[in-house]
């Protein structure tokens, strides 16, 4: 539902823009979300090329804060959270079902959407992109998604989430979905530097602004998803009380504020250094 | 400064204990019930007359009776359209009880508006119902666990005066009353999605007992209304058809019951009762006082008639025109007075308990009460109908005056919390008077001699005074029994408010010589880690306002402890240290959250609350001949190792002293405990001589040498003179002599559980101490070093409730282990088992864990660093000890308040009421408790001061 409103939010940013007319929602979106790349591909151009001038211009020092520009970030959130809509919309239009009816399914389809768009954009952004293949960053992003996914259902489990046959599928599903928000971009940027992690995850202490992205979307989504568990004891008997649907939603909304509050904090960091550069 | 400071300590105690009491008096609405029952031969000790013709209190009025009780039966089903002010789709619903109880139709039916008494719950109301009496708090006293009625009611009253009677649908009355019924069929009413099932088993089963001779009164009670409206509300198309199909059902009824009334028929003096237990409010919720709630309807038709109505004076009724252009009148009655009205009709002795009175208009019905013989004799030609009547309700209300006046002075005589003597003597003041007039206790046979003809208006005034008795007992009753104290339940509240005051004061008090601010401004960290320890304390304490999050309480403190292992977790990275210790919390959380997933599954199938899921764990086959072994062998291994782990620890250093006695004598305990199971179990086969031991001494040659060590430490606390508190080391000897002392006997009552929940209680205690403080850095020597970490006294206080709901217990009354009372006893003495009951169930949850905190003070000594001074620990320990009370005194603080919230809810006897009550006494407890651990670890210090 948050999903939703948030796509309902973005929309008219996207209406803006001269559109062969929509002849049906589902080729609208697909469209949109090739621009959405074809605009990404290019600032990653961009991006590219800049890195490359610096390097000619001999900046040894990897100076990645002024390398990502807030229109990337902007852009990197805003296909993160339009994926997220996608994914939603997928399952309630082309298959119609929903969280609610049927999580595990619902769940599959987000991650199946949503998972290549985080690899592939963070992978773009990796640490040390001579040393580390593209797709050496996609393959690691893959594996901190599995192993992100192991740690966070076993949390979970120490929690309270339920253990059963029966709960299998939709307790891994969540634990791929919380992984996604928190591990893979993260993966995929740092790879194995532990420094890199813990600076990240343990003191909370990010530079750049890539990775105040990767920090502080991670640490709302688990917030959220913490807070998601709070109605589930309750006797309300709402289909949407059971494990992990109100897990799932709570994890979403916190990755949604999250990433708002990212992009705030990038404007303002933005302004910072550009009165500093003044 | 010991003593300076044991006084706060216990000003404290003695506050909370005030408030609380002060509380309680307001809230819990102390009716006890008395073990009494009337007797046909009571009658004679009433100043009233005797009847005539050998018979019982009074004479039978009618001879069957059949009650339909329709559950949660509004108002407005039943009476006309016209007396509500707008019309709405659910009346009108029942029109054969309108028809019949019009003035056209027949005289003898009539719709009563019957008011109950809150709590509205289905079971409280048919309490109610049967007894006569007003609702009660906890029937710890006397059931344990089961609900069946202890107190003298109509039922009872029924079956042992030799009425057969006979019950159909809700399964309630057969846990009520089980032993009375002589056929029941009875039918589950758990399921509230499902509308059908208990109707339908009524329906078969009640239109062919019509036809039966082998009853005297039946009992059929459906189910659809209340459910209906469970699920789908008032207005809603499940109500109306439901409603619908009753009409039907008592279209048949009243078909079968009236074509078998002629003279000789089956049913020639049937009287039937259509009724229900309680309202609703139009979601179908019910449970609370109001109106909706509490107004349901009784519809009442004797099948013989009655030949005139009663005299106008005793007819509170309101007549209105109905839709057919019909007069209706409809009458109130209060459910009090139901027991007595029917025990009136049925000529059975009244419930001993029961303050109602016998309801003129009802009992005005029974066609029986009019004296039809004498109609044929000649001297009744003097007496109008409606004086004879008049007579006989008179003698009625005279015993009924007297059995109440009896139960009144009982009860005072033996209840702790009776009536006031005010009260008392203005009820015997009006009883009095209205004895004096006198003028029924005319003889009955005075009745037929011509010359005694009673006048009129002196029945009248003897009525009246009869009135007046009872209604003003019935008033005293209902505001000393069902009315809250919200004065007194505000000012306890604003006692403990004023004592967690006084408590935060003293913790700021006692770290103030240091200099260490409980809230150091400036340092984001530090402040982050007390709120969040605040919060959690805090969130727990808000939950208990959720009758949800209370059922569920284990799983709250799991997922907050769980919460709380997990910040460490973060900092033990963020450090890289103490990682594994982290990690071992974390599992050690996990496993004791799925022993509380078992004990909730328990919990689940004798709670009326909580719908049972069956538990995948309960699925694994435990049948097979390995498992049972494993679980014996398992429980006597952990015994051992409990008992190596303390011999490494004396042996580990010198310098014990007489500790090491109270250590040793443990030890020994524990091989006694093993040689006891492994005797009761099926090993012992093997070895016949185990079996020579008896099966009650080992419990008591434990209970005594566990008790021998408490003495034997605190004499060694007395006397040692030189033994300060002056090192860490001294305070760990001192911890563990007392915490092995304590064991023992905490792990026999706890029985198989008890030495893995002990070694799960020091692996999670060991794993707080250690990361203890892990936030901080380490290199950081500055005072704020010393102040102590609340998040690792609220991970213990957490940590503690977890292993009270893994123990398998639940804040109910059912979910107290009343084996665990007769382990080493055969035959029941109060006070004894009630003591071994308290240590079984607060063992390792209150006890050892307020004994076991000087621990997280002597980490430093336990991890092998420098010491601190003895003034410093001191003082950390009183810290600590004052935190862990303010900790329970702040969720204490919350239940109290949610029980004054949720006084009118459906689940307050329950479900809050108990949870007040073992809240309350683990409260009391942890106070008792901190006072002897402060005596104990900190007593010396005094006198150290003073030489």
């Amino acid at each position: 539902m948050q999903s939703k409103k948030a796509n309902e939010d973005v929309s008219p940013d996207l209406k803006v823009r001269p559109s062969v007319s929509a002849t049906s929602p589902e080729s609208l979106w697909n469209e949109r979300f090739l621009w959405g790349l074809g605009l990404i591909q290019a600032s990653i151009n961009d991006q590219i090329s800049n890195r490359k001038k610096h390097r000619m211009s001999k900046a040894s020092t990897w100076n990645s804060s002024q390398s990502m520009s807030i229109t990337q970030a902007f852009l990197i959130h805003l296909i993160c959270g339009l994926g997220l809509a996608v994914g939603i919309c997928v399952a309630h239009n082309v298959y119609s079902i929903n969280l609610i009816s049927h999580p595990s399914h619902t769940l599959c389809l987000i991650l199946a959407v949503e998972t290549p768009i985080v690899i592939l954009l963070y992978s773009c952004f990796r640490q040390n992109p001579d040393k580390c293949s593209y797709l050496k960053a996609v393959v690691r992003a893959i594996l901190g998604l599995s192993v992100g996914a192991l740690i966070s259902a076993l949390g979970a489990i120490a929690l309270g989430a339920p253990v059963g046959i029966q709960y299998l599928l939709k307790t891994i599903n969540w634990s791929l979905l919380i992984s996604l928000f928190t591990c893979v971009p993260a993966a995929s940027v740092f790879g194995s530097s532990w420094a890199d992690w813990q600076r990240i995850f343990a003191h909370t202490k990010p530079n750049r602004s890539i990775e105040y992205m990767i920090c502080i979307p991670a640490h709302t989504a688990i917030i959220g998803a913490w807070f998601g568990a709070w109605p589930m004891p309750l006797d309300w008997e709402k289909p949407w009380q059971e494990w992990p649907i109100c897990v799932s939603y709570g994890a979403m909304v916190g990755y949604l504020v999250g990433i708002v509050a990212s992009l705030g904090l990038a404007i303002v960091r933005g302004r910072k250094q550009h009165h500093k550069g003044d | 400064m010991g003593m300076a400071k044991l006084w706060i300590i216990g000003t404290l105690t003695v506050i909370h204990i005030v408030g609380i009491l002060i509380f309680t008096r307001g809230f819990l609405l102390t009716r006890t019930e008395l073990p009494y029952y009337s007797n046909c031969s009571d009658v004679s000790q009433s100043p009233c007359s005797s009847p005539n013709p050998p018979q019982c209190w009074t004479g039978p009025a009618v001879d069957r009776l059949v009650i339909i009780v329709l559950d949660a039966l509004r108002f407005d089903f039943v009476a006309p359209t016209t007396f509500f002010k707008e019309s709405k789709p659910w009346m009108n619903r029942l029109p054969i009880l309108q028809r019949l109880a019009s003035i056209n139709g027949s005289s003898s039916a009539r719709i009563f508006k019957a008011i109950a008494d809150p709590p509205t719950t289905s079971l409280q109301r048919l309490k109610g119902l049967t007894t006569g009496g007003l609702p009660t708090f906890v029937d710890v006293g006397n059931s344990f666990g089961a609900p069946a009625i202890v107190e003298d009611n109509l039922i009872h009253q029924l079956a042992s005066n030799g009425k057969r009677v006979v019950v159909m649908g809700d399964d309630t009355w057969v846990q009520l009353f089980p032993h009375h019924f002589k056929k029941a069929y009875p039918y589950p009413s758990f399921n509230v999605k499902d509308l059908h099932t208990v109707d339908n088993g009524c329906i078969e089963h009640l239109l062919p007992s019509l036809y039966d001779e082998d009853w005297d009164v039946l009992i059929a009670h459906f189910l659809g209304v209340d459910h209906a409206g469970h699920i789908l509300g008032v207005d809603s198309l499940p109500m109306i058809e439901k409603l619908e199909q009753y009409n039907g059902i008592l279209e048949k009824v009243i078909d079968v019951l009236g074509s078998q009334s002629g003279q000789g028929g089956l049913h020639e003096n049937t009287f039937l009762l259509v009724m229900g237990d309680h309202g609703q409010t139009i979601n179908g919720d019910h449970g609370g006082g109001s109106a909706e709630e509490v107004e349901t309807s009784i519809f009442a038709m004797g099948f013989k008639k009655s030949p005139s109505s009663i005299p106008s004076e005793f007819d509170s009724s309101s007549c209105e025109i109905n839709l057919d252009q019909q007069k209706t009148c409809i009458s109130t009655i209060q459910q009090l007075d139901f027991a007595v009205t029917v025990s009136a009709l049925l000529g059975v002795p009244f419930p001993f308990g029961s303050i109602g009175r016998v309801s003129p208009e009802l009992y005005a019905l029974g066609a029986g009460t009019w004296n039809l013989e004498s109609t044929n004799g000649d001297n009744s030609q003097n007496h109008s109908k409606e004086e004879e009547w008049m007579q006989n309700y008179c003698n009625v209300l005279c015993i009924n005056s007297w059995q109440v006046k009896r139960y009144i002075d009982v009860y005072s005589a033996s209840s702790v919390i009776g009536f006031s003597l005010d009260d008392l003597s203005l009820i015997s003041d009006i009883y009095a008077q209205a004895e004096e007039i006198g003028s029924c206790s005319f003889k009955n046979s005075l009745l037929y001699n011509e010359s005694s003809n009673l006048p009129l208006p002196a029945l009248r005034r003897q009525i009246d005074a009869y009135f007046n008795f009872l209604l003003s007992v019935a008033e005293l009753a209902r505001s000393k029994w069902t009315e809250f104290n919200l004065q007194m339940m505000a000012v306890g509240l604003g006692i403990i408010f004023f004592s967690l005051l006084i408590h935060f004061l003293a913790i700021k008090r006692i770290t103030n010589p240091y200099r260490i601010s409980l809230f150091p401004s400036g340092d984001f960290e530090v402040s982050f880690r007390l709120i969040f320890a605040y919060s959690v304390v805090v969130i727990r304490a808000c939950s208990f306002l959720s009758n949800s999050y209370i059922l569920g309480e284990g799983k709250v403190a799991i997922f907050l402890l769980a919460t709380t292992a997990l910040f460490k977790l973060w900092y033990s990275v963020k450090r890289k240290m103490m990682l594994i210790e982290a990690i071992i919390f974390l599992l050690l959380i996990t496993i004791l959250r799925f022993t509380i997933e078992v004990g909730l599954s328990k919990q689940a199938m004798t709670s009326q609350f909580m719908s049972a899921h069956s538990s995948w764990m309960l699925e694994i086959a435990l049948g097979h001949p390995i498992w049972i072994h494993i679980a014996e062998i398992i429980p006597i291994s952990a015994l051992m190792l409990l008992a190596y782990l303390l011999y490494m620890t004396m042996i580990s250093s010198s310098s014990w002293g007489i500790c090491k006695y109270a250590v040793l004598g443990t030890i020994l305990c524990y091989i006694l405990i093993a040689v006891h199971w492994a005797s009761e179990s099926s090993i012992s086969s093997s070895v016949p001589m185990l079996q020579g031991i008896g099966k009650n001494s080992v419990p008591r040659i434990i209970y005594v040498m566990g008790l021998g060590q408490l003495l034997l430490l605190a004499f060694g606390q007395l006397f040692n003179k030189e033994r300060a508190l002056n090192s860490e080391k001294s305070l760990v000897i001192k911890t563990v002599a007392m915490l092995s002392a304590c064991s023992s006997t905490v792990i026999i009552l706890s029985g198989k559980q008890g030495p893995l929940i002990a070694l799960a209680s020091i692996t999670g205690g060991y794993c707080i101490m250690r990361l203890e403080n892990i936030e901080r850095d380490p290199k950081d020597n500055t005072a704020r070093a010393l102040t102590f970490d609340p998040l690792s006294v609220t991970q213990w206080s957490l940590l503690a409730t977890c292993l009270f709901f893994s123990t398998g217990h639940w804040c109910a009354f059912d979910g107290l282990r009343y084996g665990a009372a007769f382990i080493g006893f055969d035959e029941f003495v109060l006070v004894r088992q009630a003591f071994l009951l308290t240590i079984e169930t607060f063992g390792f949850s209150y006890i050892l864990p307020v004994f076991g905190l000087p621990f997280l003070v002597a980490r430093q000594y336990l991890m092998g660093q420098t010491e601190k001074d003895g003034k410093l620990l001191s003082m950390q320990l009183s810290q600590i000890y004052l935190m862990y009370g303010f900790i329970t005194a702040t969720t204490v603080i919350a239940t109290m308040i949610c029980v004054a919230i949720h006084r009118r809810h459906l689940m307050v006897w329950g479900l809050f009421a108990p949870k007040f009550v073992f809240d309350v006494a683990g409260f009391v407890l942890t106070d008792v408790l901190i006072c002897l651990a402060w005596l104990y670890y900190l007593g010396r210090e005094d006198g150290k001061k003073r030489q």
